[in-house]
């Protein structure tokens, strides 16, 4: 059994167009016009309970807008929504118990009051029991580093300090699955990848459901196994990444540092697309030619001083496929 | 009951959050006390020397516009309206539509607490003060004083239901232009805050009486000075809880209506 299920959904926008004055404003009373916006057109997906979704797609693809039709504050124009056999938008309030959620653009912590006294009504309007609120937030402080900040206002907190806070916020009353819309926006390095370890340790020891959307390709290649891939409101690709990464990764480049520049190498299988001084980049296809093959072609005619091999990264890939789409992906890949 | 200590959960933040904005505090009951300056100088040239008016005594006419301006204190001490409206425009509403609880009761709920904060910090000295110092009529009998608070509490339910209803009407209009002033001067004149219903024209009397808005001001008021007493007492209050019941519904009808329209819609 699934524990979120979508099926054939679509979300169109009403975009009123605005009035002015008075009496436009009372006109828009009665009859307002309208233009359509179809921000999700066509979404299918099934996740498993434990599994960790990375929901990818350029800005505008229809991510955030179907993260709030799972959390039950967008109602979908059409087809099927099931998060833990509850339909959220009918039943908000009941859904709003098994989801924690992270907008990473907005907070969802009182502005003003000082982040602890935030967890302090959190833990009221989720009725948690006093053991279970002190043993998650033992635990979060001391993975999250929450006590350096507990006491200050969330107005004043740093953008990382505010969304460690707002994840810890997310998970106090034990939900079972958790979305998250960006969680990693604007962190820095070190920070993000204190954020990744988090969200695996969420999910691997308390067996935590979670749709990840983000722009940081590295975010979904250290966390998911699975990628729901979108654009303009429809689904590309549904699977694991190490697929995406052979079909699309073929191409390799070599570096080499020859010892004298003169001409440059001939080769077979492989092209130069970049050279400075002794330095040359070659790009090449695994399918066809090995690494090994270029290296024993070069070394007929020059002397290598030093030489790396680089894999495509899962960000170059998808950035490939955002600018060119689908068009070359194999059948067995496309959904 | 669970659900009531979450909605006393916010009652307590709220109180405890006024506490950081002193500072708002003291300008707002600077401006209270200027406009009750302002109202009290209006009825004293008016009264011009007079002992009463329309069956009314100068004395127990100041004491009104006082109290007026005290009840006026309270009302005023909650979320303000913008916030709450700008929390729709911006779509940050949603997130509490994400959480389990009922948002119209969980922002009457912080409001008891800034109010209350309020009233024991800077309303309550303020006011006992003028009523030290100033010829005031004060209710005699105790029993006059439960009537009042009743009262007082009713009409701050019945303010707190119309003014988020006709808040939350921003989601359908675009702009609201100027229907918020008429709103706001409509209120302002029916509920009786500075000119009492006896002094109306006998048409506007009329049409107040049958508005929820004179159980804002004038019930409260009234009961205090002793317009209203004996068995119209119970009979008022009454009637405002008929409207306290009413106002309650169509704010749930308008708040329903309009979160319907934002998650429809989306922020
Ligand atoms: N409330 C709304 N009213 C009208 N149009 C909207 C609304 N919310 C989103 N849209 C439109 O729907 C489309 C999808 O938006 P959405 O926020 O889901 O994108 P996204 O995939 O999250 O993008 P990003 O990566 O930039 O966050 C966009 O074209 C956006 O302009
Ligand atoms: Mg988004």
């Amino acid at each position: 059994m699934p524990i979120i299920e979508v099926e054939n959904l679509r979300k169109d926008f009403m975009i009123a167009k605005r009035e002015t004055g008075m009496m436009g404003a009372l006109r828009s009373l009665v009859k307002r016009e309208y233009t359509k916006k179809e921000a999700v057109k066509d979404i299918s997906f099934s996740i498993e309970k434990g599994e960790i979704i990375g929901y990818i797609g350029p800005n505008g693809a229809g991510k955030s807008t179907t993260i709030k039709m799972l959390t039950g504050i967008l109602v979908p124009s059409d087809g099927k929504v099931l998060v833990n056999g509850i339909v959220p938008y009918e039943n908000r309030q009941k859904n709003a118990k098994n989801i924690g959620v992270v907008f990473g653009q907005r907070t969802q912590l009182w502005w003003d009051l000082p982040t602890i006294e935030s967890f302090e009504l959190l833990k009221e309007i989720y009725q948690v029991s006093n053991e279970r609120y002190k043993k998650n937030m033992d635990t979060f402080t001391e993975v999250l580093g929450l006590n350096e900040f507990l006491n200050t206002p969330v107005r004043q907190l740093s953008l990382g300090q505010r969304m460690r806070a707002d994840i810890a916020a997310s998970l106090l009353h034990d939900p079972p699955i958790l979305f998250l819309d960006e969680p990693t926006i604007g962190l820095d390095v070190v920070a993000k990848e204190k954020m990744r370890t988090f969200i695996k340790e969420i999910n691997q020891d308390r067996q935590i459901t979670v749709i990840l959307t983000t722009h940081d390709m590295e975010d979904i290649e250290k966390l998911c196994e699975r990628m729901v891939l979108i654009d303009h409101g429809t689904k590309m690709y549904d699977g694991e990444i190490a697929l995406v990464k052979e079909r699309f990764g073929k191409t390799r480049t070599l570096i080499v540092d020859l010892e004298e520049s003169k001409q440059r190498p001939p080769l077979t299988g492989g092209e130069i697309f970049k050279e400075e001084g002794s330095r040359f980049w070659i790009k090449f296809n695994r399918d066809e030619v090995s690494a090994s093959d270029l290296i024993a072609q070069i070394t007929k005619t020059h002397n290598i001083k030093d030489l790396t091999v680089e894999e495509p990264e899962i960000e170059s890939i998808i950035s490939k496929i955002y600018q060119e789409g689908f068009q070359d992906l194999p059948d067995t890949v496309k959904v | 009951m669970h659900q009531y200590r979450m909605y006393w959960a916010f009652t307590r933040k709220a109180f405890l959050r006024s506490a950081v904005y002193r500072f708002d505090v003291w300008s707002r009951l600077g401006s209270n006390l200027i406009f009750l300056l302002m109202w009290g100088s209006i009825w004293t040239a008016l009264y011009a020397g007079r002992e009463e008016a329309g069956g009314v005594s100068f004395e127990a006419m100041l004491t009104y516009i006082v109290v007026s301006q005290f009840l006026s204190g309270i009302n005023g001490a909650g979320t303000p309206l913008w916030e709450i409206q700008e929390k729709v425009r911006t779509g940050d509403i949603a997130i509490e539509l994400m959480r389990p609880f009922n948002v119209p009761l969980r922002y009457l709920f912080a409001d008891f607490g800034s109010v209350a904060f309020y009233i024991i910090t800077a309303l309550l000295p303020l006011y006992i003060v003028l009523f030290i110092f100033m010829d005031l009529t004060v209710p005699a009998s105790w029993l006059t004083w439960v009537y009042f608070i009743a009262a007082a509490f009713n009409g701050f339910l019945i303010r707190y239901c119309i003014e988020m209803a006709f808040g939350l009407l921003s989601f359908f209009l675009v702009e609201t232009g100027g229907i918020e002033d008429i709103f706001y001067f409509a209120m302002s004149l029916l509920s009786g805050s500075v000119i009492p219903l006896w002094f109306f024209p006998d048409w506007l009397e009329k049409i107040a009486v049958y508005l929820p808005f004179q159980g804002i001001y004038y019930i409260p008021n009234a009961i205090f000075i002793g317009e209203i007493f004996g068995g119209e007492i119970l009979f008022s209050i009454g009637i405002q809880l008929f409207w306290v019941i009413a106002c309650f519904f169509l704010l749930r009808f308008v708040w329903n209506r309009a979160s319907h329209k934002v998650i429809v819609q989306g922020g």
